[in-house]
């Protein structure tokens, strides 16, 4: 299930909403964690046995990670439990597919259907046995409540990477109030909006242009960086918005990071939970900036590569980490220096940097990326702009304004300086008007679309 | 007191709107979209289950047409988008996009036509009347149209005797509402036909008989409120007195289903809309010729102003029956044999069959 869809807005919450706030506390995180398997088994009901599975034995091997003598034998065992089950169930036929190419054999595939939200959750239960290892907080005290922080519904399937130690407290005591409520909701509605008005939207662009111009060749994958964005900020929005309704909060996982001046700035800003995840359990257990030159080269390689491959069992996503990578690495030795005295360039340089890296991201092998770049380089000999490029500019042009300005915290410095005015009351009426519309707006494109996944289900 | 008043909207809202879609009857078609609705799903143990109960919430959404219509202004108004869900909106006329060429459908036309050909007499003198789709007569400076002259020149390595008509027709021969052409236009594609095919045309006396209430199937699709247009049926005593045989309604012995006017396509009261195998005998033509029609939607309010022509018309839908099937009913010897149909079915050819 997802959550921009009319089952989950108008029949799974307030059914859970109804069952949730009538319970005792002691309750909560029983009711919690009997909707959040619901809505994995409503999504993916055969996976929801890998998905207990994981719950119960990483349980059981971080306690005994905790009192055991051998405790870095359960590590590791713990770790190849995990990794296995990401490589087995996401990788397996990539593997193959390249043993077959370099070895000219013809092993079959095994199209394993990938669990959902596996990427997400391993990448928790890792956190949490590591941590769990390191003394960084204790394991949890029985098994509901760790499985009811693994499989929590609103980060379950598409982040944010939770941290045991973040939500540890709420776990086991948590408040509610209006407060908490009506802000999750607002965030929620945002996140949907964000979704729905825009992502999807954007979306049907990239989709209706067929002939290729050098414009159109540029537009596209601003319109996918655009697209991407919106979609996974969207859901992270909404995923923190429901985990306020319920009485956690989850740390922000973007932070308007097409704003950014350089890459490494990007990266301060974009699925923060994320890159965080890979900085602690990867970048400094090998050494981080700390080590010698080719050392730290070799690290910085290591963690974007994986970052990389962690978005997909394809060589354009290896691409897309490493190319992050190499330019990490030349901004951190010279350039970033140089940019630092720049007062537009650097802008417009992270601009053409990330749209390029969403162009990988996108194109569906490596011959389609050299392609691409040459159409938008114009090295292939294509026309500068034609009828159908001329038609969806046009047809989207709104979109693409409003889209760029929501992409930047323009709006949100306005009401935060509004609101420290006489004009704050209404303000506030205008705020309850603007998140009804904005409900009603989300409905009605929802009801006028067909099923939507979001594009995060990918990875 | 802000946060109060959100969350106390947003809990009515979501549940009024849950409550409203629980009790409220669920209707078994969309008159709007002319589509079956989506029946409540029985339960199983996969993915599928949740995509069909998705499907149905998104189906029996309480004031669901309101809703599409608040999506449909919104673009069209606020975002200044130029088409909703590929519906163009020009002066009073509904458009739909018919863009890009698809070339695997004109093949599949070329050779469905082909096959059919093919099982032809060398008697029969064969035509092709590829009738335009409104979008041709569409001068706008954005709108995306069709290569047309491709399509056309494509269509033309059939070799069969053309039939042209892209320059006496224009937008006004159309509906604003839907695809189709309007019938009492149409006396001068029959004069065209009658020089290309060697029959004697005649000014014929038809009454006009109107209906005022038609919503085409494009009004439905762009979810936009509007007036109704007129719908026009010509009649006289020829036309009462011929013999009319459907293969799908027995019962119907006449070239127009009055009763259509009043259900979801009034368009469908020509020769009772979908039909696969259709004879018109007319004892009083002007000849003993006999026609044969492969057909689209377009030829049902045109064939009766050709009835005065021909002694037999059969009209063959190869979108609903094979030539093994209609083979059963038809002998080919020496009749005019007429390919037409409009280039929204040459560009979208799936269904034809051979």
């Amino acid at each position: 299930m997802i959550f921009s869809s009319i089952t989950f807005i108008y029949y799974f919450l307030p059914i859970l909403l109804i069952i949730y706030f009538i319970m005792p506390s002691k309750y909560k995180n029983l009711v919690l964690l009997f909707f959040s398997l619901l809505f994995y088994f409503l999504g993916e009901p055969k996976y929801i046995i890998i998905l207990i599975l994981s719950c119960i034995i990483n349980y059981y091997l971080s306690k005994l990670i905790e009192k055991s003598k051998h405790k870095k034998i359960y590590l590791i065992i713990a770790l190849i439990y995990n990794i296995g089950q990401l490589l087995i169930f996401k990788y397996t036929d990539f593997f193959i597919s390249n043993i077959n190419s370099i070895f000219k054999l013809n092993i079959s595939y095994l199209y394993l259907v990938m669990p959902i939200g596996i990427s997400f959750f391993t990448f928790q239960a890792i956190s949490y046995m590591v941590d769990v290892y390191n003394k960084k907080h204790k394991s949890a005290n029985n098994l509901i409540t760790f499985m009811t922080y693994l499989c929590l519904f609103p980060q379950l399937i598409a982040g944010p990477i939770v941290r045991y130690s973040t939500v540890e407290k709420e776990l086991k005591q948590r408040t509610h109030s209006y407060d908490k409520i009506g802000e999750g909701i607002k965030r929620f509605i945002i996140g949907l909006s964000k979704k729905v008005l825009l992502a999807n939207v954007l979306g049907e662009f990239s989709k209706s242009i067929i002939s290729e111009t050098v414009l159109s060749s540029w537009l596209k994958p601003i319109s996918f960086t655009l697209q991407i964005y919106f979609d996974f900020s969207g859901y992270s929005d909404m995923a923190i918005g429901l985990g306020l309704i319920f009485g956690f909060k989850f740390l922000e996982n973007f932070n308007y990071p097409l704003i950014a001046n350089s890459i490494t700035d990007f990266w301060r800003r974009w699925h923060i939970s994320l890159s965080s995840w890979f900085r602690d359990y990867v970048y400094i257990p090998l050494g981080g900036n700390r080590v010698s030159k080719i050392k730290w080269i070799r690290n910085i390689f290591i963690v974007w590569f994986l970052t990389g491959f962690w978005h997909g069992d394809s060589w354009n996503f290896i691409i897309w980490g490493l190319y992050f990578g190499i330019l990490l690495v030349i901004e951190k030795l010279f350039l970033g220096k140089y940019l630092e005295k720049t007062k537009v360039l650097k802008y417009i340089y992270t601009s053409i940097i990330v749209i390029i890296s969403f162009m990988i991201f996108n194109s569906t092998s490596v011959s389609e990326i050299f392609i691409n770049l040459k159409n938008m380089f114009m090295l292939n000999n294509l026309k500068f702009i034609n009828r159908e490029t001329i038609y969806y500019l046009r047809n989207y042009l709104f979109i693409f304004i409003i889209s760029i300005i929501s992409a930047t915290p323009l709006l949100k410095n306005i009401v935060n300086k509004l609101s420290k005015t006489k004009l704050s009351k209404a303000l506030n009426v205008l705020e309850v008007i603007v998140l009804i519309s904005l409900l009603t707006l989300s409905t009605a494109f929802l009801i006028d679309e067909s099923f939507n996944p979001f594009l995060y289900f990918r990875f | 007191m802000k946060n109060k008043i959100i969350t106390i909207i947003f809990i009515l809202y979501i549940f009024i709107f849950s409550i409203l879609g629980i009790i409220m009857k669920d209707k078994l078609i969309s008159e709007s979209e002319r589509r079956k609705l989506k029946t409540f799903p029985e339960f199983s143990f996969t993915s599928e289950y949740v995509n069909s109960l998705d499907k149905y919430f998104l189906d029996h959404f309480p004031f669901r047409d309101n809703f599409r219509s608040i999506k449909a202004n919104f673009n069209y108004k606020i975002l200044n988008k130029l088409d909703n869900n590929g519906i163009y909106l020009k002066d009073n006329y509904i458009f739909k996009t018919n863009y890009p060429d698809n070339q695997k459908y004109i093949n599949n036309f070329i050779d469905k036509t082909n096959i059919i050909k093919n099982k032809l007499n060398e008697n029969n003198n064969v035509y092709i009347m590829i009738i335009p789709d409104k979008n041709y007569y569409l001068k706008d400076k954005y709108f995306l149209q069709l290569d047309y002259d491709n399509l056309y020149k494509q269509v033309g390595t059939l070799n069969i005797k053309n039939i042209d008509i892209k320059d006496i027709m224009n937008l006004n021969d159309y509906y604003e509402t839907d695809t189709h052409w309007k019938q009492e236009n149409l006396l001068k594609v029959v004069k065209r036909m009658s020089e290309v095919m060697n029959f004697n045309y005649e000014n014929i006396d038809y009454k006009i008989n109107e209906y005022d209430n038609f919503y085409g199937v494009y009004y439905g699709e762009s979810a936009i409120n509007r007036d109704s247009e007129k719908i026009h049926y010509l009649t006289n005593e020829e036309l009462n007195n011929v013999s009319v045989y459907y293969l799908e309604n027995n019962d119907l012995n006449k070239i127009y289903n009055i009763e259509k006017l009043n259900s979801l396509d009034a368009y469908e009261v020509y020769l009772d809309g979908a039909s696969s195998y259709i004879e018109i005998s007319n004892d009083n033509a002007n000849s003993d010729k006999e026609l044969v029609i492969f057909r689209d939607s377009f030829a049902s309010s045109i064939t009766p102003l050709l009835i005065h022509y021909y002694k037999k018309i059969t009209i063959i839908d190869n979108r609903y029956i094979n030539s093994d099937n209609f083979l059963k009913y038809i002998e080919f010897n020496n009749q005019d044999v007429l390919f037409m149909y409009s280039t929204l079915i040459v560009n979208n050819s799936v269904t034809l069959k051979g």
